[in-house]
């Protein structure tokens, strides 16, 4: 189902941006997951649109950036996460120019409601993740969120089971050699990438609170796209038995994006949810022209 | 030239590269002193330390690596204070660009050094101090 907002937008781009349409919030254990695809972006009068929406700090990284391709998509990153904040506030409209970021301790960007004396302001919690083609942007209501897509074929310059013994932990190591094909191999270490990175995330205290090689996520036993964390316990100074701690704390979603990326989904689990896995509403969209609703997200 | 070796009595002359690294600077980041460096080509008092800025051969040898990884072309410059996010590189990325580093140097990064490497020059400093650990 796609909406098209405003097709008089394509035709005349020196008027305003239109208002964005508001949003319902998601609810508990659901996931709104929106990507953008930077080479559908292609109107120069749109990107300018865009790029007044920027903090002066955002321009200045935007331009950072080295060649047009990067700075568009850093704009588009950007903007990405504006628009879609500014439409969950469905009863006060929010200006996207007007939302304010702040970072966490460990540098996790939030958002920062300071600004809103509107004190029903919904806990959104956001993250996003970019691919030279895809930009994805998670949001998600009381519980944080990490998210990361990888462009499905991409190819690891290194040879996959050195890379994984490096930096994963050994069950994921033991997994990934079972595998004798080594397409199939590399398919299986970019899936296991990207869910890992969607926890850090997700966790927003850095790498150094969770080393990728102290924590196995394996998909969950009779289950489509479930996932189990599981962690290590500290060794014991008298015996080399590693105990694994596999905790319901965090839910994983994977899936597939526009039949060309990996997209891991990562949120602390709410006791409210009776362990029911998380739901993700996945959508297209170009801010300010067009939404589309993506009916069959795939599970993997 | 004289040999080119890491300790604190060279001349800028003999190196011209380094003074513009080293220009680049304005805190070291392995020994968190300022460089007083003017910007005139005298010989550097002794008790000045350029040993803060990495070897010119160390940043080369980041550079190529990170080129590699980035599959960057001819024309894409690369310097000392090349920020890898500006370059493109996402997280996995650079997790390449350290495995590419620790087998073109010998050495192993803990991880959450590693992370916190956001330049060449960076990255430079944080080998040498390693090969330096190393060879105790």
């Amino acid at each position: 189902m796609r909406i098209r907002v405003m097709s008089q937008l394509q035709r005349s781009l020196s008027i305003e941006l239109p208002s964005l349409v508001p949003l319902q919030l998601p609810s508990r254990m659901e996931t709104h997951l929106w990507f953008i695809r930077p080479d559908e972006v292609k109107s120069t009068s749109l990107l300018k649109h865009y790029s007044q929406l920027l903090s002066p700090t955002e321009k200045e990284k935007v331009l950072q950036m080295r060649g047009d391709e990067l700075k568009k998509n850093a704009l588009l990153a950007r903007t990405l996460v504006r628009a879609t904040i500014a439409r969950y506030q469905t009863n006060n409209a929010v200006d996207p120019k007007a939302l304010m970021f702040k970072k966490n301790m460990y540098g996790k960007p939030e958002v920062d409601w300071q600004n809103y004396t509107n004190c029903n302001n919904p806990p959104l919690h956001f993250n996003i993740s970019h691919t030279d083609s895809l930009i994805a942007c998670g949001v998600t209501v009381h519980v944080p969120v990490g998210i990361d897509v990888e462009d499905k074929e991409r190819k690891i310059k290194h040879d996959i089971l050195a890379f994984a013994e490096r930096f994963y932990s050994a069950d994921e190591v033991k997994f990934l050699s079972t595998l004798p094909d080594p397409e199939v191999q590399r398919k299986e270490f970019i899936k296991l990438w990207t869910l890992k990175e969607a926890y850090v995330k997700a966790l927003g205290k850095g790498f150094s609170a969770a080393p990728f090689n102290t924590f196995t996520i394996q998909s969950k036993v009779g289950t489509k796209g479930e996932y189990n964390l599981c962690k290590m316990t500290e060794m014991t100074a008298s015996s080399l038995e590693e105990t694994n701690k596999c905790d319901g704390e965090w839910k994983f979603s994977l899936l597939e994006l526009d039949d060309s990326h990996y997209a891991a989904i990562c949120i602390e689990d709410d006791e409210a949810s009776g362990g029911a896995p998380m739901r993700v509403i996945v959508r297209k969209t170009i801010p300010f022209v067009e939404d589309e609703l993506i009916s069959e997200s795939k599970l993997l | 030239m004289a040999s080119i070796a890491a300790s604190s009595s060279t001349s800028l002359l003999a190196r011209p590269r380094q003074l513009v690294i080293a220009a680049n600077q304005v805190k070291c980041f392995s020994y968190g002193r300022r460089s007083h460096l003017s910007f005139n080509l005298r010989q550097l008092p002794t008790r000045l330390s350029v040993s803060c800025a990495a070897k010119p051969e160390t940043v080369e040898k980041v550079c190529a690596v990170v080129r590699k990884q980035l599959s960057l072309k001819e024309e894409d410059e690369v310097t000392a204070a090349t920020k890898f996010l500006a370059l493109g590189a996402d997280s996995l990325d650079t997790v390449e660009i350290v495995m590419g580093l620790e087998e073109e140097f010998g050495i192993e990064m803990a991880e959450e050094k590693a992370q916190s490497i956001a330049t060449v020059e960076q990255a430079a400093e944080l080998i040498e101090e390693l090969l330096l650990e190393k060879a105790k």
